[in-house]
Parts: C-alpha cells; sequence; structure tokens
C-alpha cells in the first residue's frame, strides 16, 4: 500500500513537471525580453541555441542512462578526452575528420561499454562506476599532454562549431540530426520500448524475456558517444583544446534531464523534455548574465536548482 | 484493553477499512479472522500507529489514543510482530532484545554482562531456552520468533499483535508458540493473533473477530462456534459459489510439461512432475518450501543446477525466459508490483511486453496494432481501465492482476505457472479470476498453481502436489483433496509413500 501511494506521489509530481517545464520555459524568455528586447533578435536566439547545442547532445545521452535508473558521471571527462583524442593525429588535411570522428565513436563506446558492463554485470552502483570512469579518463588524459594539450586541428574543425549549412548553424543540424535519430530509437522502436520497460521494473524486463543487462549497457553506451561528438562540437565551437572542455557538463546533463521531466527513479519521460531541460538551463545562464550578474551566480542558482529537486524527490519518496 | 470505534482507512482506489469495531481485553487471545484482502492488516497496521485512520477513534488502556507514529503506539504498550521479523541477524539474541535499549556501564558503554544477564531472565520467563549470546542468524525462524516476543517483554508490553506467525513454521514448533502464548495472557496480557487456518483458532483463542472485504462481520466467543458457522462468517457465501467446477483432464495424451530431477540449490532439491494440457495443478506448502523457486528454475529465470524440463515435446535445455515465453510458457509471479508490473508504465505496454517482436515492424512499433491487442485483453477480462494508455499504479488490485492476465494468457500457448494469482484481490476479483483460470484449462492450457491459500488450492485444483524444504513430499488427487492432508505432506518429515512419478 505504501507503494502505491508514494509513486502516485511520484505520478503527480511529474504530470507537475509536464505542466511547469514548458511554462518555465515561456516565462523564462519573457522575463530575458522584458530585461533585453533584443533578447528576442534572431542573431541572439541563434547564439543561445549554438551555445546550448553541445550541452544538448549530452543531455540527450545522459537521458537515455537516466531512464534506466542509472547515471553518468563520466560525460564531462569524456568530452574532454576527445577534445585531446582530437589533437593526438595531429592532422592538418580536413579530410582527416571523419577518421577522428570515428576513432572518437569507437573509443567512447568502448567507455559506455565497460560502464554498463560494470553496473550490470558487477553490479556497482552507477554513481560509483561512471565516477571512478571519470577520474581514469582524467589520468590518462593528463598522462598524456603532460599537463598542457598540444598538437593541431585541422581547419575545417571549426566550422563544426561556428560554420553554417544553409543559413543555420552546424552544430544545431547536428542536434536536430541525432535528436531525431534517438527520438525515434526511443519513442517508435521496439528497443526503445525495452528501454522503459527495463527502466521501469528491471525485475519484471528480465521475465517477460527482455535482457535487460543489455538494454542498460547500451544505454550506457548512447551517452557515452553523444559525450564524444558533443566533445568535438565544443571544441569547434570555442577553438581551442584544453584539459577541461567540457567541465561541469555532467551536473548540468543531469540537472537539464531532471528540470525536462525525466525522473531519476527510471522510466518515465521523454526526449522533448530533456531537451527543453537542456534549453532552460542555458536560458537561466543567459538571464544571469543579463541582468549582469557575476558569472559565479550561475554556480549559486545551479545548485539551488540540484537543492530543491532533490527536495521535492525525498517528498515523493515518502510513505 | 483496546477499543476501536467505526474506523476507516482507504487508499487511492480501494477502501481497505469500512467503518469498522473492534474490542480486545486484558488477558485474552484474540482471533483476527479474514481472507486474503479482508483488511486484517490494514487494521493491525492502524492499531500499531503505522497508519492513521482517515475516521474512527481508537481507546487504549481506556483513554483515548491518536497515534501519529509506531513509536508511540510502541511507548504506550503495543507490539507487533509481523510476518517478516524485524531483527539483525548478524547480532546476538540479547543485543536484538535490547536493541535500542541496552544496559549501559558507568561510563556509557553497553554493560553485556549485564545485558545477557537479563536477556536470559526474560527467555527463561517465556520458559524457552536459548542460548542469548547465539546469533540470529544461526536460529530456526520458530526460535526468531520468539526472541520477537521476548523484544517485546523488554518494555511494558500491554498488547501483543502476532500477524501469521504460523504461516512460516511447521505445526509441532507451533504447539510450543501457543504455549507461550498462553504464559503470556495468564500474565494478563492482551494478544491478537491473526491467522486463516481455522483450527488452531479454535485451539487457542479465546474470541474472534471476523473481516470480509474491509467490513466487521462479528465478534464471538469461540466456545460459541462452530467451524462451520465461521468459514460462513468468512467467505459470505457458500464454497460451491466461489469455485467454479472441477474438470478432470485426459491424461492419455503426453504431458505438455515434464520436470525430472529439477535441483536449484539451495530451495529446490530433486523435484520431478508432469503437468497435462487442460489440468491445474496445485502446487502447495509452506512458506519457504521452495515453490516459487521451482517456478523460477522451470521458467529459467534462475540457473538450474540439473535436471530436465520438456515443454511440449521441446526439451528447455537452454533455459531462459525468453526461450520459455517463445516455447509458449508463461509465469504470472507472486509479487504483482516488484516482479510483476511496471507500475507507472500504462495498461497497453504492461499487456503486451512479452510478446513486442509481434508488433514490431521495419520503422518501429505498430502502435495501433498494440493498442488493439490491449483493447482485446481489457475488454476479454473484463479489466476497468478507462483507456489502454491509463497507468496501472492507480488501478486496484484485482485489476492489476487482471492485466497480468492479459499479458500472459496473450504470450503463452502451452503452460501458464501462477504464483498467488490472489493475493491481495478482494472477493469479487477472486471469483473472476478463478473462472479466468479454469475457462484457461478448459481451452487447453496447462495450469500449475501456486498458492498458500490452502482453501484456493482445495477449491481449485484437480490434483496437488504438497513440498516441504525443496522436495515434493506427497501427491494428492481428485476427491482425496483437503486441508489437513495437504498440511500433514507440508509438515512430514519422510517422503511420503503415495508419490508416483509417471
Amino acid at each position: 500500500m505504501n507503494a502505491i501511494s508514494s509513486v502516485g506521489i511520484l505520478r503527480t509530481n511529474f504530470q507537475f513537471c509536464q505542466v511547469i517545464i514548458p511554462l518555465a520555459l515561456f516565462g523564462l524568455i519573457a522575463v530575458a525580453t522584458i530585461l533585453k528586447p533584443s533578447f528576442l533578435s534572431l542573431n541572439n536566439i541563434q547564439d543561445i541555441l549554438t551555445q546550448a547545442a553541445p550541452l544538448a547532445l549530452v543531455v540527450l545521452g545522459q537521458a537515455f542512462v537516466i531512464l534506466v535508473r542509472g547515471l553518468d558521471l563520466s560525460v564531462a571527462s569524456l568530452m574532454a578526452s576527445s577534445a585531446v583524442l582530437a589533437t593526438a593525429f595531429n592532422a592538418t588535411s580536413d579530410a582527416m575528420i571523419p577518421v577522428i570522428f570515428a576513432a572518437t565513436v569507437l573509443v567512447s563506446a568502448c567507455v559506455g561499454l565497460i560502464n554498463g558492463m560494470l553496473v550490470t554485470k558487477r553490479n556497482v552502483s552507477p554513481f560509483l562506476a561512471t565516477l571512478a570512469m571519470m577520474i581514469v579518463l582524467q589520468g590518462v588524459r593528463f598522462y598524456y599532454t603532460q599537463g598542457a594539450p598540444y598538437g593541431s586541428l585541422p581547419e575545417g574543425f571549426r566550422f563544426l562549431g561556428v560554420g553554417r549549412i544553409a543559413g543555420i548553424p552546424v552544430n544545431i543540424c547536428a542536434f536536430c540530426v541525432c535528436f531525431c535519430f534517438l527520438c525515434w530509437l526511443l519513442h517508435k522502436s521496439s528497443f526503445g520500448r525495452m528501454i522503459y520497460i527495463t527502466g521501469g521494473n528491471p525485475t519484471s524486463a528480465k521475465l517477460v524475456g527482455i535482457n535487460a543487462d543489455r538494454v542498460t549497457i547500451f544505454c550506457y553506451v548512447i551517452s557515452s558517444v553523444m559525450a564524444g561528438i558533443a566533445g568535438l562540437f565544443l571544441v569547434g565551437f570555442v577553438g581551442t583544446v584544453d584539459n577541461w572542455v567540457g567541465r561541469g557538463y555532467e551536473i548540468d546533463a543531469i540537472v537539464a534531464c531532471v528540470l525536462g521531466g525525466i525522473m531519476l527513479t527510471g522510466g518515465k519521460g521523454t526526449l522533448w523534455g530533456a531537451a527543453t531541460g537542456a534549453l532552460i538551463l542555458i536560458l537561466i545562464f543567459n538571464v544571469v548574465i543579463i541582468l549582469g550578474l557575476p558569472v559565479q551566480a550561475q554556480l549559486i542558482i545551479k545548485g539551488i536548482i540540484i537543492i530543491v529537486i532533490a527536495a521535492l524527490f525525498s517528498r515523493a519518496n515518502e510513505p | 484493553m483496546i477499543k476501536l470505534e467505526r474506523i476507516s482507512k482507504g487508499f487511492p482506489g480501494v477502501k481497505s477499512l469500512d467503518d469498522v469495531d473492534f474490542e480486545a481485553s486484558a488477558g485474552e487471545i484474540h482471533a483476527l479472522l479474514g481472507e486474503n484482502g479482508a483488511g486484517k492488516s490494514t487494521l493491525i497496521k492502524t492499531i500499531a500507529g503505522v497508519y492513521i485512520a482517515d475516521n474512527g477513534v481508537i481507546y487504549f488502556d481506556g483513554k483515548k489514543c491518536r497515534w501519529s507514529s509506531p513509536k508511540q503506539a510502541k511507548d504506550s504498550g503495543i507490539h507487533v510482530i509481523y510476518q517478516e521479523l524485524m531483527l539483525f541477524p548478524e547480532l546476538s539474541i540479547a543485543e536484538n532484545i535490547f536493541v535500542g535499549s541496552a544496559p549501559l556501564t558507568r561510563l556509557g558503554t553497553i554493560n553485556y554482562r549485564l545485558m545477557y544477564e537479563r536477556a536470559d531472565e526474560i527467555l527463561n520467563k517465556l520458559g524457552h531456552k536459548l542460548d542469548p549470546k547465539s546469533l540470529i542468524k544461526d536460529l530456526s525462524i520458530a526460535d526468531q520468533q520468539m526472541v520477537e516476543i521476548a523484544k517485546s517483554l523488554v518494555g511494558d508490553v500491554k498488547l501483543l499483535v502476532l500477524d501469521e506467525p504460523t504461516a512460516v513454521i511447521s505445526g509441532r514448533e507451533s504447539e510450543i508458540l501457543f504455549d507461550r502464548m498462553k504464559i503470556l495472557r495468564n500474565e494478563g496480557i492482551c494478544i491478537i493473533y491473526i491467522s486463516h487456518r481455522l483450527e488452531e483458532i479454535f485451539s487457542i483463542a479465546d474470541r474472534v473477530t471476523v473481516l470480509k472485504d474491509g467490513k466487521f462481520v462479528g465478534c464471538h466467543k469461540v466456545k460459541e462456534l462452530s467451524h462451520d458457522l465461521l468459514v460462513g462468517m468468512m467467505v459470505g457465501r457458500e464454497l460451491s459459489d466461489i469455485f467454479p467446477k472441477k474438470k478432470f483432464p485426459s491424461f492419455e495424451a503426453a504431458p505438455v510439461l515434464t520436470v525430472r530431477n529439477l535441483l536449484a540449490l539451495p530451495k529446490v532439491k530433486d523435484v520431478s512432475f508432469d503437468l497435462y494440457a487442460g489440468e491445474i495443478l496445485g502446487l502447495a506448502g509452506l512458506v519457504g518450501a521452495g515453490r516459487s523457486e521451482v517456478a523460477h528454475a522451470v521458467f529459467g529465470s534462475t540457473t538450474r543446477s540439473d535436471g530436465a524440463v520438456t515443454l511440449g515435446g521441446v526439451p528447455l535445455d537452454v533455459p531462459s525466459p525468453r526461450e520459455s515465453i517463445d516455447q509458449g510458457l508463461g509465469f504470472l509471479t507472486e509479487d504483482r508490483k516488484g516482479e510483476g508490473l511496471m507500475m507507472l508504465l500504462d495498461a497497453s505496454v504492461n499487456i503486451t511486453a512479452p510478446m513486442l517482436s509481434e508488433f514490431t515492424t521495419i520503422i518501429g512499433l505498430d502502435r495501433s496494432r498494440e493498442k488493439q491487442a490491449a483493447e482485446d485483453e481489457i475488454r476479454r477480462y473484463r479489466i476497468a481501465v478507462p483507456y489502454p494508455g491509463f497507468d496501472v499504479n492507480k488501478l486496484s488490485g484485482g485489476n492489476q492482476q487482471k492485466i497480468l492476465f492479459g499479458r500472459w494468457t496473450r504470450a503463452c500457448r502451452r503452460v501458464l505457472i501462477l504464483d498467488e494469482p490472489t493475493r491481495g484481490v478482494d472477493v469479487g476479483a477472486k471469483v473472476e479470476i478463478y473462472e479466468i483460470i479454469r475457462k484457461l484449462a478448459d481451452e487447453g492450457l496447462g495450469i500449475l498453481v501456486i498458492s498458500s491459500d490452502l482453501p484456493e488450492i482445495v477449491g481449485l485444483c484437480t490434483r496437488v502436489l504438497v513440498m516441504r524444504e525443496g522436495q515434493i513430499t506427497g501427491e494428492v488427487n481428485g476427491t482425496d483433496i483437503n486441508e489437513e492432508l495437504i498440511m500433514k505432506y507440508a509438515t512430514a518429515a519422510k517422503k511420503a509413500p503415495s508419490v508416483s512419478v509417471t
């Protein structure tokens, strides 16, 4: 009976989220426009979306992991590592870009595979497994760069961050492609259904003949690959590689997912929600700047959001 | 001692207690009787302060009370012993008895010498000989129950509630428990005893209160009651109205499921049986006898160490749930919320989960066909769900169970294993579920019913296997099926001679 009522409250929270998220989004846009009328200009909107794209890529991946009751803390470290990996080729020709992409996807997939194996086969808590992975990746990166990254990227790399296809920034295009594919995978394919079933109740999933371990591992692989790709786009956007590209993105990604209504208890939430969550977070950061507050205020606000959400969830878990 | 007036308690979708009166006095053993889902557990949890009643008044020891936490109830002298014991297996008996109230030395550390002495005193008072230094995990379940009772004696216990203590222990151990209960009663403690075993109630209780569907049915002195009268009060109708008419299958065709020398340690030790198409075979035994474990080992959801399973002539050599489902085996598990439903997902998803491949096309899931399938099941079993996209956590227990029936009858073609199919559903839904089971058997499925509810086994099955400690200790057929014989095998030490595996 306890289970029913607490689940009921969680559910109410979820519906609450579905209403409150779009409202928050419009509210933020309204506030920003009042404070700074030029906010709604096409240029500014494009700037914000371009800025949001790498985070949104990571958020999409993180959503998969959270849906199967997991958590991926290694994404930010993996972003930086994929950036360093890209420079390691020391390529000068644009022809190397596909090779760099392939290598990044491959390495990221391996990282996700290890995360997933640890969580499913060894029953390590997702928090610890991915935290350890984050540290290991950081160590490998530092060992390789000896402190300061060197090596160069092909000229064409900048195109990923600042270029345009038919007037639309490349990284927004990339996000749209990933978003459409992942939406199909999660919301239309039978594999996506297996993800929801596994996240909804891993024990039942096994008993209805779903290989819950394999589904979970695959979600970690998606998260890692998205992080790897996001790392490359972020490098293209920032223009330089350093050891801390994407620092803090793991927390941002989790916060965005939760803001977007993906429940940490698994099995509930959509990619639309996750993407909206990412946009809200970026807008909050923007409003901070428009208000003329110091950048550090972003951290304070982020922290407060986490506390509020955590408090809401612990309430929900009481009988 | 305790008096409840017009207590009501509801949960989303169910009214667990409806205007219930209850009263028990000091120095009596008061039995609380009712079928599964009658509201017994809710009533004692209300007494224990776990639940707060929506309506009604509780008087305890002459005073009007309103507990807002279990601790308050405990402090005023109410001690509840639940079926799942609240003991720390790695600690000693004495440490468990004095948990949270250990005697201290002047330095503020635990005074172990005094603690052992006082634990010994309490156990002696109960007339139970145990070494207070031994660890809980080394004790039998019956002895662990004694430690729970001893725990209650540390404080000033006035009311002791025992929730189905005999469901997990053998007949001889029950006798010992009853002796201890009488000792406590004679000391003036009020004991509320919950059980659905009628014989026990006649041998130990002074008075009995019967609940049914969350309502008070009656309170009588046990001496003034007969067995039949009590059954009538509990069930509210004749047994023949509840269970569909039994039909015997043809044993001439080859069995649809054969299990040979199944071994899945530690709980399943050498189990063999046959199941025929159209048969409703019961698997009875005490809690912990290994019945669910047999089902899991057959289905492939736990690894089996040895043995052979054949389904419709096909050996299941590489057991896995996927393989079993593909071969036409379904398994409706015991724990509806933990192992059955995805509570936060909708009815349609829950129904089609084992058969996703049926709806998979090259461009993804065929939602409309899936919805159609879910609607078919919802109509077939008259599930009270407004539309297929409705979340299952808002449904009543009976409807949730019917969702699972929809899921598994869709997926399974040969054999359906049902583990406690009517646990936690109301009597109305129970009758419907029994009809469904009968109909499925008539359609040619072989059905294995695991149940702790003996009247259910007796009323439903045409053949019953009885398990004890991981082995089949007896088989009862046709008109021989009765509760006494099943209990005899369930508690028997040796393998009964009547077992025949053909």
